[in-house]
């Protein structure tokens, strides 16, 4: 789509035919579209206090899961959130919502959101979906222009937070949204303890500064599993874990225990992000409720509110709030 | 400013509270009071992009780099704020790209390689 929504005039053309070509008038609607999308984003920029991509280099290391979790966690906190998921190779932020097989809304030329768990708004591409198993295709330009859509055309109204889960890896998408959406504050990289993922993650890093969206922070995803149990009071634990390690607890008062094992090597998202000089937020423990949440469409955070991993939610929240600032710059004088 | 305990983040760094630009360079004051100058070609030439930093590999490509920033006209760049950890310029010709980190300009001020001697990170891009 052309940057510039308006056609060129020449003023001195007062002799311009009564009536427009249908081409000529069909370009003049475009524009006049275009422009009008443009001028919503601008009011929309406005409406939306911040907004957080949430990328990652690989798909399935928990995107959508961190994605809605941010979500709920901030919501948590009362603030009015918003998912964006513009995720085309698998939408699967609904289910995690709650809102699986609802479709798009829209109401007098505008997309409403359909509101979730904790009455977050959710605006997905799996709502032009007929089936779920409808693989999406789509060329380049359609599928831009969509996303354009999407953030031009939809009634957010005003949100503290709009969290944006984009598809895997350093495409195309990141780049629209960057463009069309005024004063992103920047954006969260997912990754998990392995290697790979950690030298895709690496790429994600690079990819921002070119985008010039600042990086607030890497979560590491999946990092360890955590077992608790019971036992009498005071009594010291043993556990055999892999690579031959033992893993040891005492019982608290109340006889309870606990203990994590590492599933990947651990504490790489926290070298990832000292490597580039980011910050790191924090890591999300394996939790096999998140799986079950995935497929039930009760979302950890809503089925066990306090649990281990909102606990951990929750302190990647207050992380990335202390990254995103009201007033940037307060405190540096720039003349 | 919040500090990460990585190796290569410079201690002490006093947070930064004033940027003065001037004809050819930028005049840094820190909280501590203390003042340091950097010029705006040492500024370009330090680009943490994609893009500028394989260039500073090799001796020769970032002479190169050099002579490429300093054939630039001479002018203030506008400055943003990123998050609340970096700076970001703008400038009407060449890179405005790369998101400098206040360690990287704090290691300017202070003369000192902000690349520590290895300004490409393997594996991106
Ligand atoms: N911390 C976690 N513990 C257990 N399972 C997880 C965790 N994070 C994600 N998953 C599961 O991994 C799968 C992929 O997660 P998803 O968020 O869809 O990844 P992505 O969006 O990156 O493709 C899902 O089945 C999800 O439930
Ligand atoms: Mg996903």
């Amino acid at each position: 789509m052309s940057d510039s929504p308006v056609t060129t005039h020449d003023p001195n053309a007062d002799d311009t035919p009564a009536e427009a070509s249908p081409q000529e008038q069909k370009k003049m609607e475009q524009a006049y579209a275009q422009m009008k999308r443009k001028m919503s984003m601008e009011e929309i920029g406005k409406k939306i206090k911040h907004k957080v991509m949430v990328l990652s280099g690989k798909g399935g290391v928990g995107k959508s899961t961190v994605s809605t979790g941010l979500a709920l966690s901030l919501a948590q906190q009362g603030l009015s959130v918003g998912i964006l998921d513009i995720d085309i190779t698998g939408p699967n932020v609904p289910k995690m919502m709650g809102l699986d097989g609802q479709r798009l809304h829209v109401e007098s030329g505008r997309i409403h959101p359909a509101k979730g768990h904790l009455g977050v708004k959710v605006i997905s591409m799996a709502f032009l979906l007929d089936s779920e198993d409808t693989p999406v295709v789509w060329r380049g330009p359609i599928k831009l222009g969509a996303i354009q859509q999407f953030i031009g055309d939809v009634e957010w109204g005003n949100l503290d937070y709009l969290i944006i889960d984009f598809p895997p890896g350093t495409s195309d998408e990141p780049l629209t949204v960057a463009q069309s959406l005024p004063d992103i504050d920047g954006m969260v990289i997912v990754t998990t303890p392995q290697e790979v993922a950690l030298l895709d993650s690496r790429k994600s890093i690079t990819f921002s500064e070119s985008l010039k969206v600042p990086v607030l922070g890497v979560v590491e995803n999946m990092s360890g599993y955590t077992i608790s149990g019971k036992a009498p009071p005071g009594s010291d634990i043993e556990i055999a874990a892999p690579a031959g390690k033992t893993l040891k607890a005492t019982a608290n008062d109340a006889g309870e225990f606990s203990v994590t094992l590492d599933i990947f090597k651990k504490g790489g998202g926290k070298l990832t992000a000292e490597e580039f000089g980011v910050p790191f937020l924090g890591a999300l423990p394996f939790d096999p409720g998140f799986v079950r949440g995935g497929d039930d469409g009760v979302h950890r955070i809503v089925s066990e509110p306090e649990g281990p991993s909102a606990v951990a939610f929750a302190a990647i929240v207050a992380a990335l709030q202390e990254q995103i600032v009201d007033d940037p710059g307060a405190g540096l004088e720039i003349i | 400013m919040k500090s990460f305990d990585g190796e290569n983040m410079t201690d002490e760094m006093p947070t930064m509270s004033r940027f003065e630009r001037r004809e050819t360079d930028v005049l840094l004051t820190y909280a501590d009071g203390s003042e340091f100058s950097v010029t705006y070609d040492d500024l370009r030439h330090s680009c943490p992009c994609a893009k500028c930093s394989p260039l500073r590999n090799e001796d020769e490509a970032s002479k190169n780099l050099r002579r490429q920033v300093e054939a630039l006209p001479k002018e203030k760049p506008k400055v943003r704020i990123v998050g609340n950890y970096a700076l970001g310029f703008e400038w009407t010709q060449g890179c405005s790209s790369g998101i400098f980190r206040f360690e990287r300009i704090w290691d300017l001020a202070n003369r000192r390689d902000p690349d520590n001697g290895k300004p490409y990170v393997h594996g991106a891009w």
